[in-house]
């Protein structure tokens, strides 16, 4: 392929992201310096309030994944288990519990925290997690405790879920000595929902056939719409990323050459193999071209009021796609399937991630049976290459595309 | 005696407990997790039944939880699906931790049993609106227990369940105390039979036989032989065997932090105008488990605690394989045994394959340091 | 039209030649350390069995763990999806196959037109393959291949609990020290083999017909236990070690 080629199908907004990144981290590095406070908090964690408080948010997960791409996981979860920490343990938590200790990972740890927010709408995992940082830092801890919402939302869910967030902003009152700014919130809920709008709006793209970007790119791009939620400078990235998208759809422009096969991948990404997996999908002419972990961050738009931002933050943060029943998720692939119109799901069978991977089998079954397509599930963890073996993987990947490609046609199985 | 030997024969064949159960026109609720509200459901009239695995192989489980889920929970799905717990008229799922979350799920889309209930207990257990939600959690598994059972559950009902369970707790409070201090006066295996036993049994008959065993072993003269004291600590300990090769190293239990021993009758149920408040208030202030959150120290200061009040030379973590809660809480645990000066080992187990020949050389030369 | 199928494994290397939808020859040998002159020895060697030469053959495929190595052949293609094939050829009715070979166990579902519909394979662990045999072969010095008539003479098979074949292994020598005869003690390991393989049967919920493939096949006592753990009769060619280089040669004369 020819040079130009393959610069025109690079996105122009992977850099500005970068950028963006790097002075995010900087900020949270030199916090103390400016007299601004730090806060860990999970990925499902209620940031717009920290951000209406002048905090800057730091995700523990984020940084797990970081650790994971720049592939220093192995190391870190080894020191974790010296720490006497078991292997069969989240390998973000076991990489970010020795990390804050021997100050390693891709940017030499992160800043201490002031204060602790834990939500556990996206596992149990994170209570105990945080609970050792709380122990090592010695500082405040909130806990956001989002029942699970089997087959629907209760009012009784509904009930101490907000009553939590009121008791959240006299936590943060209490850390920061500072009053809550009410008014500055609503206006940080309509940009953090804006910022989710944008963020559906260019993983719908992908409906395209073909489609201009693939879900790696997405796991690249969901950054800032996790760390960078309810800020000015998300929504404008979003809307460029999303500009650009479109240009690309105008323009004929698509992530994978001769996208033949469209696949849904499912559960967090193997961190560090992206590119390889990118690439050997990308080799059967096969892209991926949505997910079910990307498009989490703005599933909560279905719930969120935009003028009531804090009243609806519990349900929207109560029903994210980890918190409902296995039949439920199920439900939400289904339409997945139909919505991107794709020709086999890929399920990542993830160690490290119970909810996550639990369930997976009997949504694999439903997916087969109401949607009629192959399933291919890949064992693996998002950040521990331990527990990948590359060649038993590539073995799974060529069987599964030889599958799809014969029942599109069978001829195709001895084309390409 | 005879009293334990009903217990110990109790555990042995859980289905015969579970026919004569049903012969007497009762209704049986199966539940995993020692948060379940077994005084509602027996208020309810209906038999709240502990489920363990039978530690058949896995084959039917394979398709629903991978191999790196909690070797209890595949069991237990293991044996429900393969028709082993065909006797259940039902099972409630408190909310435990995520591999028991992600079962709930898959057994009720089984939709095998009749009555099915999740009762989302909150894990926070330390502020106000957590002892609402768990009184609003409590109210309304009561409700789905009156439809189920076609009748109202009175105060009346309610009072007469905390009384019976009361009893239980309290008795099985003073044999471990009576243990704790003549150490020895029962075999680790029959004490997890008589607790294991009060989990399934009829809790009326539990509640008379129980007190003739505190009667006994209140007589009962410390013998000869004292092994070196131990305090447990973990999740489930389903096999007795562990114990007898504990005992067979030079140990003996003088008390443990088990969701199978003391954490399941901790706390009694306090006299209250309100049943259902003093329900939810032993739930939330008994012996707390790592899924549970009250404090980041909170089962930190307990075990120390359990260790001094029972004056332990060891504590032995007897943790589950892939148990992600346990594991969490094991290195702070172990910090602070450390530094009281308390000697403590840690030994894996899964709940299929018995490796006593690899816990009894662990056991032994732990009880040789301590 | 001659085309060819070479399959290296990681004990066996097969090669297999179709001519006018008839299996023309196969050949097999030993891997060894090196799959690309393993994959040139069985193929010239099964060229000269048939009395034909290189020329002749109008495509090659390649499969197995060391297909990649195959420089010489038009393309390669996973063992699933050879396995299917080859057995769909052999028999167009059979709607399941069970693969079990050195390092590998596999369960691949067909459907009515012989194309795979699902499969599955075992997980990152050596119990119920052909390796796990041969190493409890060795702690019973026995053969191999004498294993599946031991196993026949079995009166009361000991039970083998482990799933993992180190502590088997130790399972097995407590066993021997105990005085249990070797005819039980080989039943039973085929039964936990059995066991472990018939998981993945039941993963895809295998229908029958049901072949089984690759080395391990040639053990009677294996099929044997097999088939009980899974409740049907296996059928085994004798060219079940083959099949995967069959069904490569067909497809490849679909190129």
């Amino acid at each position: 392929m020819s040079d130009s080629l393959s610069e025109k199908r690079k996105i122009k907004s992977a850099k500005k992201m970068r950028d963006i990144m790097t002075t995010y981290y900087l900020d949270a590095m030199t916090a103390e310096q400016n007299n601004k406070q730090v806060a860990w908090i999970t990925s499902g964690g209620p940031v717009e309030p920290l951000v209406a408080m002048d905090i800057i948010p730091i995700y523990p997960e984020n940084h797990g994944a970081m650790i994971g791409a720049s592939k220093m996981g192995e190391d870190l979860c080894i020191k974790a288990e010296d720490m006497g920490y078991s292997s069969d343990l989240c390998s973000y938590a076991r990489s970010d519990i020795s990390c804050s200790i021997v100050k390693g990972g891709p940017i030499g740890g992160l800043p201490k925290p002031d204060m602790l927010i834990c939500c556990n709408n996206i596992c149990g995992t994170v209570l105990k997690w945080y609970e050792i940082q709380a122990r090592l830092y010695n500082v405040p801890l909130f806990i956001l405790d989002t029942p699970v919402c089997h087959t629907g939302y209760s009012p009784e869910i509904a009930r101490y879920v907000r009553a939590q967030i009121d008791e959240y902003i006299i936590f943060l009152e209490k850390v920061t000595k500072k009053k809550f700014d009410h008014d500055k919130m609503a206006r940080v809920g309509r940009l953090a929902f804006e910022g989710q709008q944008l963020w559906r709006k260019i993983l719908n793209t992908t409906a395209h056939k073909p489609s201009p970007m693939s879900a790696f790119d997405a796991f690249f791009f969901l950054a800032l719409i996790v760390t960078l939620r309810g800020t000015q400078i998300a929504v404008d990235f979003y809307r460029d990323l999303l500009t650009e998208m479109d240009q690309r759809i105008k323009d004929g422009i698509s992530m994978v050459p001769n996208e033949t096969y469209r696949l849904l991948w499912d559960n967090l990404p193997v961190w560090y193999r992206l590119k390889w997996l990118s690439t050997k999908f990308s080799d059967h002419n096969a892209c991926l071209v949505a997910d079910t972990y990307t498009s989490a961050w703005c599933s909560a738009l279905n719930y969120i009021d935009e003028d009531n931002f804090l009243d609806s933050m519990a349900e929207a943060y109560t029903r994210i796609y980890l918190n409902i029943g296995v039949d439920q998720m199920a439900d939400q692939v289904l339409d997945m399937i139909k919505f991107y119109d794709v020709n086999g799901f890929v399920m990542h069978s993830n160690r490290s991630c119970k909810p996550y991977s639990f369930g997976q089998m009997d949504i694999m079954k439903i997916v087969r049976k109401k949607a009629g397509i192959p399933v291919l599930m890949i064992e693996a963890d998002m950040v521990d290459p331990r527990n990948f073996s590359q060649s038993q993987v590539e073995t799974r990947i060529d069987a599964f595309m030889e599958i799809v490609k014969q029942r599109n046609s069978p001829n195709d199985l001895c084309r390409h | 005696m005879k009293e334990i030997d009903i217990f110990k024969d109790a555990v042995k064949d859980v289905s015969a407990i579970a026919a004569g159960i049903k012969k007497k026109q009762n209704k049986i609720i199966g539940y995993l997790c020692s948060y379940a509200p077994e005084e509602l459901i027996y208020a309810a009239g209906f038999h709240p039944m502990r489920l363990f695995s039978s530690k058949s192989d896995i084959v039917l489980a394979e398709n629903h939880l991978q191999a790196y889920c909690c070797s209890m929970v595949r069991g237990v799905l293991e044996d429900s699906l393969s028709g082993r717990l065909d006797f259940l008229d039902g099972t409630v799922f408190p909310h435990t931790c995520d591999s028991i979350q992600r079962m709930s799920d898959i057994w009720r889309m089984k939709g095998k049993y009749d009555f099915f209930a999740d009762v989302v207990l909150p894990v926070k257990l330390n502020t106000p609106s957590a002892r609402t939600y768990m009184m609003d959690v409590l109210n309304k598994f009561k409700n789905e227990l009156e439809t189920a059972a076609g009748k109202e559950i009175t105060d009346a009902d309610l009072q007469a369940s905390i009384k019976t369970f009361n009893l239980i707790r309290k008795n099985l409070s003073e044999i471990y105390g009576l243990q704790s201090q003549k150490p020895g006066i029962i075999k680790g295996a029959d004490l997890s039979a008589i607790v294991k036993g009060s989990m399934i049994m009829d809790r009326d008959e539990v509640a008379e036989l129980l007190p003739a065993i505190v009667d006994r072993l209140k007589r009962v003269t410390t013998p000869g032989k004292i092994g070196k004291r131990i305090v447990v600590s973990g999740s489930i300990c389903d096999s007795p065997d562990i114990y007898t090769a504990l005992e067979a190293s030079g140990g003996v239990i003088v008390g443990d932090d088990l969701c199978t021993g003391q954490r399941w009758f901790d706390g009694e149920i306090l006299d209250d105008k309100n049943p259902m408040a003093a329900i939810a208030n032993r739930y939330i202030d008994r012996m707390i488990c790592p899924a549970k959150h009250i404090s980041p120290t909170a089962r930190g200061e307990n075990i120390i605690s359990l260790a001094k009040k029972n004056r332990a030379d060891g504590v032995i973590f007897i943790l589950f394989k892939f148990c992600d809660p346990h594991a969490f809480d094991y290195p702070f645990l172990k910090e602070f045994l450390d530094r009281e000066g308390i000697k403590n080992l840690l030994v894996e187990i899964d709940d299929q394959q018995q490796n006593l020949g690899q816990l009894s050389t662990r056991f032994e030369t732990f009880v040789h340091m301590i | 039209m001659i085309y060819a199928g070479i399959d290296i494994g990681s004990i066996t290397a097969k090669a297999a030649l179709i001519k006018n939808n008839q299996v023309l020859g196969t050949h097999v040998i030993l891997t060894g350390y090196n799959p690309l002159k393993a994959g040139i020895n069985v193929f010239e060697t099964l060229l000269t069995k048939v009395k034909i030469s290189k020329a002749d053959i109008s495509g090659i495929i390649s499969t197995g763990y060391g297909r990649a190595s195959i420089d010489f052949a038009d393309k390669s293609l996973t063992e699933i999806i050879c396995h299917g094939t080859g057995a769909h050829f052999m028999n167009p009715k059979i709607r399941g196959i069970i693969d079990v070979g050195g390092q590998d166990s596999k369960a691949i579902a067909l459907d009515r037109n012989g194309q795979v519909e699902n499969f599955a394979m075992n997980d990152k662990c050596a119990a119920g393959t052909g390796r796990f045999l041969e190493v409890m072969a060795n702690a019973l010095e026995i053969d191999l291949d004498q294993l599946g008539d031991f196993s026949l003479k079995a009166d009361s098979p000991s039970k083998i609990s482990s799933i993992c074949t180190v502590f088997a292994e130790s399972e097995v020598i407590s066993m021997i020290a105990g005085q249990e005869k070797r005819e039980n003690i080989i039943a039973g390991i085929h039964d936990s083999a059995a066991a472990r393989v018939a998981i993945l049967a039941f993963k895809i919920s295998i229908q029958k017909p049901v072949m089984m493939t690759g080395g391990v096949a040639k053990n009677n006592g294996m099929v044997m236990a097999l088939g009980k753990r899974l409740g049907l009769n296996l059928i085994v060619g004798n060219l079940a070690q083959e099949n995967g280089a069959i069904g490569a040669a067909v497809l490849a004369s679909k190129l």
